[in-house]
């Protein structure tokens, strides 16, 4: 290859990288806008967990349970009223709960709460978060914490409708996975009005009429996917008929009391399967979808919780630090400069070779974690450092193998293809393996681990593409230099005889 | 020259893993049946009592808050382990170990309140105590993580019966058990908080070794290729093997390990405590530790005894065909 061919590639490539990187890296304020809008570099887009972000926490109140402030401040000026009003409830540790609630039974009210906090453990379990707790708080009440899945930019309230979009999105999912009690199809107009309205026969359990309830994305539309078992189908297709033909052509799923979603129908449902639309939030579809399968499997909660729908959610701190997030970066970038700097010290020029494909590996690891909405936690950076290794690894291994050669005599030519054979069978059976494990984690875990499975699988796909174009590279960029042995920090032995 | 001579330190090696997962092991029991468990379970999991001050910014602000409830917890003698407080809403949390005498922090919670009253009938600052009972969530995780792992490993086992020998699959299978088995034992014995994120690092755990085994046996079926080199002994084979793969096997762990290090000191200064990082960086500093000693030195010496009972097995089943 000739001096301008390989000095094109090599300054079209470096020219890419720097472009992407400026993009990656860099966030400002659009000119003009005054402040208004903003470019968000990719880096500041990237979801992050709540050891980074911080947590949202939000205690969920029994029907009849107050808290201190609540009841304190629910108290009637008028002492007559105050009198009756104290006299409604019991102070037990530091809520309040009301009598007539309570009953006699003080336990069986407390194996309510703690059977319900093991059901929302199941249903925010299904979120895939990267951490969360849900825990029984003072016996009476439940607390349940979630990561604030911030972007940088929310964050850092740079983005302030990216930060409301995600708080709504928190509300929303404590809301409808907290909804209390049985499940329900109700039609107000066809439902059979001794009871309640409810579309199905009174005699048939609603758990039997499903098979599973999930939630799919098809071009850029969510719906909740049901699927019913052969009674659903049956049941389904003897009481549609009737909403086809009536004014108000909407199934009601209600939960409790309350509707967490509605089927409009213009034709009767005769398959087994059906579709509730939506819309494009996909969170949304997610919550209907787990809060709908967790009471079809007849995993309903005996309590109603937050019943004005006035659930107070308190945003934390990060655990780590508010700045967490800039010293995981920090950590990250020396992480980076360390792996360059060891390259270049060990293989001179060859060690920008491998710089190169340091710095595609990484802006490749911030594109798929901004496009797949990958969550950033410690322990996926960690991931992302293990895929970095593993580049840089396989990358050294081969090098080595080369130098090996050379010092047999070999001309560069024949030691970098002697070389490349050598470590060829290992570094493909190494890369298979990582590869179809990281898979096999991204599928099967959820939250955390399968966010290191994803990003591993990502970081094992592109170390084994790196490790060939290296030897691209190798050949471009050292094609126009006289002594390759040199370029590479090599020396040649050469044989006696020669 | 081949100054690795791990195959005839084989029973040392067996003695400190066998050393250290006995430790792991009665001082997790212990722990269960005396303590808080098996591991020293982290915020997400553990069971605690906590003081939520609620205050309104008009009368305080953050740091306020924070020194008063300090300076009683201090009148009163105890000492909360974690504190978190309010982005948006003018609230902080401290949290207790259950160990702390509940009626020590009620009389922290009445001082503080006589502090930060406003005297109203409706109050807008005050102190409320709260025992909070965690549920496993984690367990959850847990479970699909050790279907995922168990998949994994098997996975690894049959391409390594396929690829390689089947001496190297098992050894390559023991690999991935002993380093999860003293990965863990380090948490049990140090008391290090296990999180969530502990999970996610047994499973890099998993991935090192297997990158590390996929260096180490690469190397002896290279070196088992050349006819002279084949006809060394077991041991021979296995500490040259061990010893030209060390660099490859361990570059991922030691930079694995290094950035551990850099998290230490840099997410200590982020959370103004070291208690608060043990949890993420111990676990890395333990998976990459347990994949340095079982890859490098633990599974050489193994399998040289593996490579030895095969090729016994193969000479005398060859000879047997052969009549």
């Amino acid at each position: 290859m000739g001096k301008i061919k390989s000095a094109i590639i090599t300054a079209l490539l470096v020219a890419a990288i720097l472009v992407l990187a400026f993009f990656s890296l860099f966030s400002w304020n659009v000119p003009d806008s005054n402040g208004v809008e903003r470019y968000n570099s990719f880096i500041s887009g990237i979801h992050m967990g709540g050891d980074l972000t911080g947590e949202a926490s939000a205690v969920l109140y029994p029907e009849g349970v107050l808290s201190a402030e609540k009841y304190t401040n629910g108290k009637p000026d008028d002492a007559d009223k105050l009198a009756e009003y104290e006299g409604n409830y019991k102070q037990c540790g530091s809520v309040y709960v009301e009598k007539e609630v309570l009953g006699e039974d003080e336990k069986a009210f407390k194996d309510k709460v703690s059977k319900d906090a093991e059901i929302l453990s199941a249903r925010f379990g299904e979120k895939g978060y990267s951490s969360y707790s849900v825990a029984v708080q003072d016996d009476f009440t439940i607390k349940v914490t979630v990561p604030t899945n911030f972007s940088y930019s929310a964050y850092t309230q740079k983005d302030a409708s990216a930060r409301s979009n995600e708080t709504t999105k928190i509300s929303r999912t404590v809301r409808a996975l907290s909804y209390g009690g049985e499940l329900a199809l109700i039609n107000k107009e066809t439902g059979r009005p001794n009871y309640n309205y409810i579309l199905t026969n009174p005699k048939v359990e609603v758990t039997k009429l499903f098979k599973s309830v999930t939630k799919i994305k098809r071009s850029g539309t969510n719906a909740v996917k049901v699927k019913l078992t052969d009674l659903g189908k049956s049941e389904f297709a003897e009481f549609t008929p009737a909403i086809v033909d009536a004014t108000d052509k909407t199934i009601g799923f209600y939960v409790g009391g309350k509707q967490l979603v509605g089927l409009t129908i213009s034709e009767a449902i005769t398959s087994k399967t059906f579709y509730i639309s939506v819309g494009d939030d996909d969170s949304l579809a997610q919550d209907y979808a787990i809060t709908l399968a967790s009471v079809a499997k007849g995993n309903a909660l005996s309590l109603n919780y937050n019943p004005d729908d006035d659930i107070e959610i308190v945003y934390l701190t990060p655990a780590l630090g508010e700045h967490a997030a800039i010293y995981l970066g920090v950590i990250l970038l020396l992480a980076v400069v360390g792996a360059i700097v060891f390259s270049i010290v060990r293989y001179k020029k060859l060690g920008l070779v491998n710089t190169i494909m340091i710095a595609i590996y990484s802006l490749a690891i911030i594109v798929a974690m901004l496009l797949i909405e990958i969550q950033l936690t410690v322990a996926v950076a960690f991931a992302a450092v293990l895929g970095l290794a593993l580049m840089c690894g396989a990358n050294f291994a081969l090098f080595e193998a080369v130098r090996k050669e050379t010092k047999k005599g070999k001309t560069m030519q024949s030691a970098v293809k002697s070389g490349y054979k050598s470590v060829l069978t290992a570094i493909l059976d190494m890369h298979v393996i990582l590869i179809v494990v990281a898979l096999m984690i991204a599928l099967i875990c959820k939250g955390e681990l399968a966010a290191c499975g994803l990003v591993f699988f990502i970081a094992s796909v592109a170390s084994y593409i790196l490790y060939w174009f290296t030897r691209f590279m190798w050949f471009v960029i050292s094609s126009p230099v006289k002594d390759k042995f040199k370029f590479c920090g090599f020396k040649r032995e050469v044989p006696l005889d020669e | 020259m081949n100054k690795l001579k791990l195959s005839s330190r084989m029973h040392v090696m067996i003695i400190v893993s066998a050393i250290v997962i006995a430790i792991g092991l009665a001082v997790g029991l212990i722990c269960e049946f005396v303590a808080d468990g098996y591991f020293n379970y982290g915020n997400e999991y553990k069971s605690y009592q906590s003081v939520t001050v609620k205050y309104s910014s008009i009368y305080f602000n953050e740091d306020t808050v924070k020194e008063v409830c300090d300076k009683e917890f201090k009148s009163a003698d105890i000492s909360y382990y974690a504190s978190v407080c309010g982005e948006d809403k003018d609230y902080y949390e401290f949290r207790f170990s259950n160990g702390t005498k509940t009626e020590k922090i009620q009389s922290a919670i009445e001082a503080i309140d006589l502090k930060i009253s406003d005297g109203t009938e409706h109050p807008l600052n005050f102190a409320t105590y709260h025992k909070v009972n965690a549920k496993l969530g984690g367990g959850y995780s847990l479970k699909f993580g050790a279907i995922a792992l168990a998949a994994s490993v098997a996975f690894q086992f049959i391409y390594f019966v396929i690829r390689y020998r089947l001496t190297a699959a098992f050894a390559a299978l023991l690999a991935d058990v002993h380093n999860i088995g003293i990965f863990l034992s380090l948490l049990a014995i140090t008391r290090v908080p296990v999180g969530s994120s502990v999970f996610a690092f047994a499973t890099l755990t998993v991935l090192m070794t297997m990158i590390g085994c996929s260096f180490l046996f690469g190397r002896v079926r290279k070196n088992n290729k050349d006819e002279a080199f084949a006809k060394l002994g077991a041991n021979e084979i296995s500490d040259t093997s061990a010893q030209e793969s060390l660099f490859s096997v361990c570059v991922s762990a030691v930079a694995f390990a290094a950035v551990a290090c850099l998290a230490l000191l840099f997410l200590s200064i982020s959370a103004l405590s070291v208690a608060g990082v043990l949890a993420s960086v111990f676990g890395a500093l333990f998976a990459a530790i347990a994949t340095v000693y079982g890859t490098s030195f633990f599974i050489p010496a193994v399998y040289s005894r593996f490579k030895r009972i095969g090729d016994n097995f193969l000479q005398k089943h060859g000879k047997k065909s052969k009549k």
